[in-house]
């Protein structure tokens, strides 16, 4: 019976492994993994206000500024996942990228600067998310917080998302540690 | 020692993850970052970051049969006690005996006065030393900043200690920084009407928050639909402050309640404040340090019957280290209680003033063993006033075939240490007693061995079983002694059943989860012995239970949730088998204000849940109406 197990988990084990090409996709979960995986998920429970992404096929685009490592681990992710809407990453380096944006990442590097990108966003309806304590006060709809124990959780600020006219869905909402509904 | 696995306090789920536990070991089961897009929003908020640890420590990989009841699943059910959210785990049975009082266990022997259930609030125990069981009725937390509540069904003495005997529930709030600004909650019902508020803040690089609340209960009735005197009206109140960095964490809480329940005669007054400190830090080794003290009094008076002031300390530490294949915690504890009981002539405690005291040490060992097996041993020494020193050791093997899918096996002994009642008890108050003390009374023992298997197939699709075999020795039983009756050891007995619960998402907007426990019991004396109602003070447990749920979110701004549960009958005294049928519908009229309405017993069945026919409540329809207020 042992031997038989062990080789049913071997071969587990060996398919597990096989189906997984990229390099990228093994080694430990880091941060930056943990928050490309939320902003691959967010735009599933935001509604933008139309035509933006009313057909089903059309991509949607997460600009990424001043983070290569969550740009990294998004690019690696629109490379292998396979279904649903088409994921585009792009660089952003000032505020004419934001042009057919739907999602913007801002790194912590870059909060100094972060607020004219911010304006910039709320005013082409893009969704912003953020990195740091603090953004929200900005003006950032969607801000990671890392807890001390390791988990990445998020707050959301409504205000600025009605601004953008952007509908955040209840589940969203529900996830998230903290909901502001004025910017705090 | 009894760690609370919080968010906040890294050294305890890492003494959870390696105990009870074990954290999957190096490579083999951690999840690869291309799982990470399959999970759902939920589950992303609690994958741990592994790239200092280099392992997760996700409680789902704990090697134990745990149901972890989630703050959502505690706001859709319409809960307004804890109590009533602990129904919504499926290994625990939950049982209403009035208005206030509950019987509620894991894995048989429930009693209004269960003593085989450690019960856990931020860490701070809440079990009476007077009977080791639970008052319910004044047990409470603003169920809106509970982060989770952990049910662990089967013997958890190594970590936890003597009377983790057939479960712990673990109730954890959220921490401070988590629960900022304001939070009101304003309902009213045809059984109550009750409030809540909080409001939190930073302050000095740390953040605070304040609660207060209250609930008027009215009385229910009984089967001929004349009142059972058990309304009652309950005040608390408290607040927490939490500051923290990547290495540290420092917490202090308190709260106080005040309280009156009617019965038949003056009514009974509880009340109680307790205080709590706690520190966390990560090692520079990559050890994990946690250090815990708290301090409790309650004060609670059955006119007529008893009246006790009980005050307790309690200290405790443990510490965290990884030695090669090694993942190892040790820790100690000290607890002191000391109690003043005013006695009656229908009954007595004597020594009517007794200082009790419970002294641990503990230690467990995870092992690799290969890429895909963990072995944790671990063995807790832990001594008390009543019955000296006992050991609680525990083995356990889990073994991880591939990613999410868990198979385990453990062997355990734990017990239930003497508490008051079972050594001081008297009756009536004054000589000649018909029952009297014996001072002699064992802790109650039992032996487990536990087979299960947890998987999460898909993202949406995922479920657990477990397989237990007790074996019980030294049970209470009520036998002839010191020229009278007294309590015994004299009752033995094997229980043996399943528990499994399973959840899946069906569409984004639709989820049905539920789960049931099938067991049996088997009782006998000690050969050559009496009992004289002891059996019957045990438990009375039906052979399984079963539950479901189901929560629709019907648009973006309407959720509609539906619990049913079925009990099977419980034998003496006989409670017929029961379905219920709960549902709440909730409507965010704006994302800051919502309205819910909540109905219990949708169907009107009267039915009861415990107790003796006529006397006992039953249950009918009642509805709640609730307006939840956070700007």
């Amino acid at each position: 019976m042992a031997p038989l197990i062990h080789r049913v988990a071997a071969l587990a084990l060996v398919l597990a492994t096989a189906c997984v090409p990229a390099r990228a996709q093994d080694g430990p979960i880091t941060e930056e993994s943990i928050k490309a995986a939320f902003l691959y998920k967010f735009p599933g429970f935001v509604d933008w206000p139309s035509p933006a992404l009313e057909r089903s096929d059309e991509p949607v685009v997460i600009g990424v500024y001043g983070s290569d490592d969550v740009g990294a681990e998004l690019l690696s992710l629109s490379a292998t996942r396979k279904g649903g809407r088409p994921l585009v990453v792009k660089s952003v380096r000032n505020t004419e990228g934001l042009k057919d944006t739907h999602v913007l990442f801002i790194g912590a590097k870059e909060r100094s600067r972060a607020p004219e990108m911010i304006r910039a966003a709320q005013h082409a309806g893009v969704l912003t998310v953020t990195d740091w304590d603090g953004a929200l006060r900005m003006g950032s709809v969607i801000n990671f917080v890392t807890t001390p124990d390791g988990r990445v959780r998020f707050e959301i600020s409504l205000e600025p998302a009605e601004k953008s006219r952007l509908r955040l869905s209840s589940r969203l909402l529900a996830v998230a540690q903290q909901v502001h509904s004025v910017r705090p | 020692m009894r760690p609370t696995i919080r968010r906040a306090a890294p050294v305890v789920a890492a003494a959870l993850a390696s105990a009870l536990a074990t954290a999957p070991s190096f490579g083999a089961v951690q999840m690869v970052r291309a799982d990470l897009a399959d999970l759902s929003l939920e589950q992303l908020s609690n994958v741990v970051v592994t790239s200092v640890s280099r392992r997760e420590e996700r409680l789902a990989d704990a090697p134990a049969s745990i149901y972890v009841i989630t703050s959502q699943e505690i706001r859709a059910s319409g809960a307004t006690t804890l109590p009533e959210a602990l129904r919504l785990a499926p290994n625990l049975d939950v049982a209403r005996a009035d208005a206030v009082q509950y019987a509620i266990s894991a894995r048989g022997f429930n009693n209004v006065l269960a003593n085989k259930m450690l019960v856990l609030i931020d860490g701070r125990t809440v079990y009476t030393p007077l009977f080791s069981g639970v008052f319910w009725e004044a047990q409470d937390v603003l169920l809106r900043d509970v982060e989770r509540i952990e049910v662990i069904s089967g013997p958890g003495g190594t970590l936890w200690g003597a009377n983790a005997m057939n479960g712990v529930i673990n109730v954890i709030t959220k921490s401070a920084r988590d629960t900022q600004g304001l939070d009101v909650s304003i309902g009213s019902g045809n059984r109550e009407t009750s409030g809540g508020a909080r409001f939190g803040g930073a302050f000095a690089g740390g953040y605070y928050r304040f609660y207060a609340k209250s609930a008027d209960r009215s009385n229910s009735e009984n089967a001929a639909g004349s009142d059972i005197r058990d309304s009652s009206q309950l005040m608390q109140a408290g607040f927490r402050a939490d500051w923290d960095d990547a290495q540290r964490t420092f917490t202090i809480q308190a709260d106080a309640y005040d309280g009156s329940v009617d019965q038949i005669g003056p009514s009974r007054e509880i009340s109680g404040a307790n205080a709590l400190v706690r520190y966390a830090r990560k090692l520079s080794d990559g050890g994990r340090l946690h250090v815990q003290a708290y301090y409790d009094r309650t004060d609670r008076f059955h006119p007529n019957t008893f009246k006790e002031t009980l005050e307790t300390a309690d200290l405790e530490l443990q510490h965290a280290f990884k030695v090669g294949m090694h993942q190892l915690v040790w820790g100690g504890g000290y607890r002191r209680s000391r109690d003043e009981i005013d006695n009656y002539p229908s009954q007595a405690f004597l020594p009517d003033r007794k200082t009790l005291a419970w002294t641990n040490l503990f230690v467990q060992d995870q092992l690799s063993l290969g890429s895909q097996v963990d072995l944790t041993i671990g063995l807790k020494a832990e001594h008390n006033t009543y019955s000296g020193q006992e050991w609680l050791p525990s083995a356990r093997l889990a073994w991880r075939p591939a990613n999410d899918r868990l198979a385990w096996a453990a062997l355990s002994r734990a017990i239930r240490a003497p508490s008051r009642i079972d050594r001081d008890y008297y009756q009536p108050g004054q000589p000649p007693y018909a029952i009297t003390g014996n001072e002699t009374f064992e802790s109650e023992v039992a032996n487990v061995a536990e087979l299960g298997y947890r998987a999460t197939l898909t993202p949406s699709l995922s479920y657990s079983a477990t397989a237990f075999y007790s074996d019980y020795d030294k049970l209470r039983s009520v036998g002839p002694g010191n020229g009278a009756l007294i309590l015994r050891n004299d009752l033995e007995g094997t229980e043996y059943g399943i528990e499994a619960w399973g959840r899946w998402q069906v569409v984004p907007s639709f989820a049905l989860s539920g789960g049931f426990v099938a067991m049996h019991q088997k009782i006998e004396l000690a050969p050559g012995t009496v009992d004289f109602g002891g059996r019957a003070a045990l438990g009375n447990d039906p052979d399984g239970w079963m539950k479901l749920r189901a929560a629709w979110t019907v648009t973006r701004d309407i959720d509609l949730d539906v619990f049913l549960r079925y009990y099977a009958a419980r034998p003496n005294p006989a409670v017929p088998s029961y379905t219920a049928v709960d549902a709440r519908v909730a409507w965010r009229v704006t994302p800051a204000f919502e309205l819910s309405l909540a109905l219990q017993n949708l169907f009107d069945d009267k039915h009861a849940e415990w107790g003796v026919d006529p006397a006992r409540p039953v249950f009918q329809r009642s509805a709640f109406f609730k307006a939840t207020w956070r700007p």
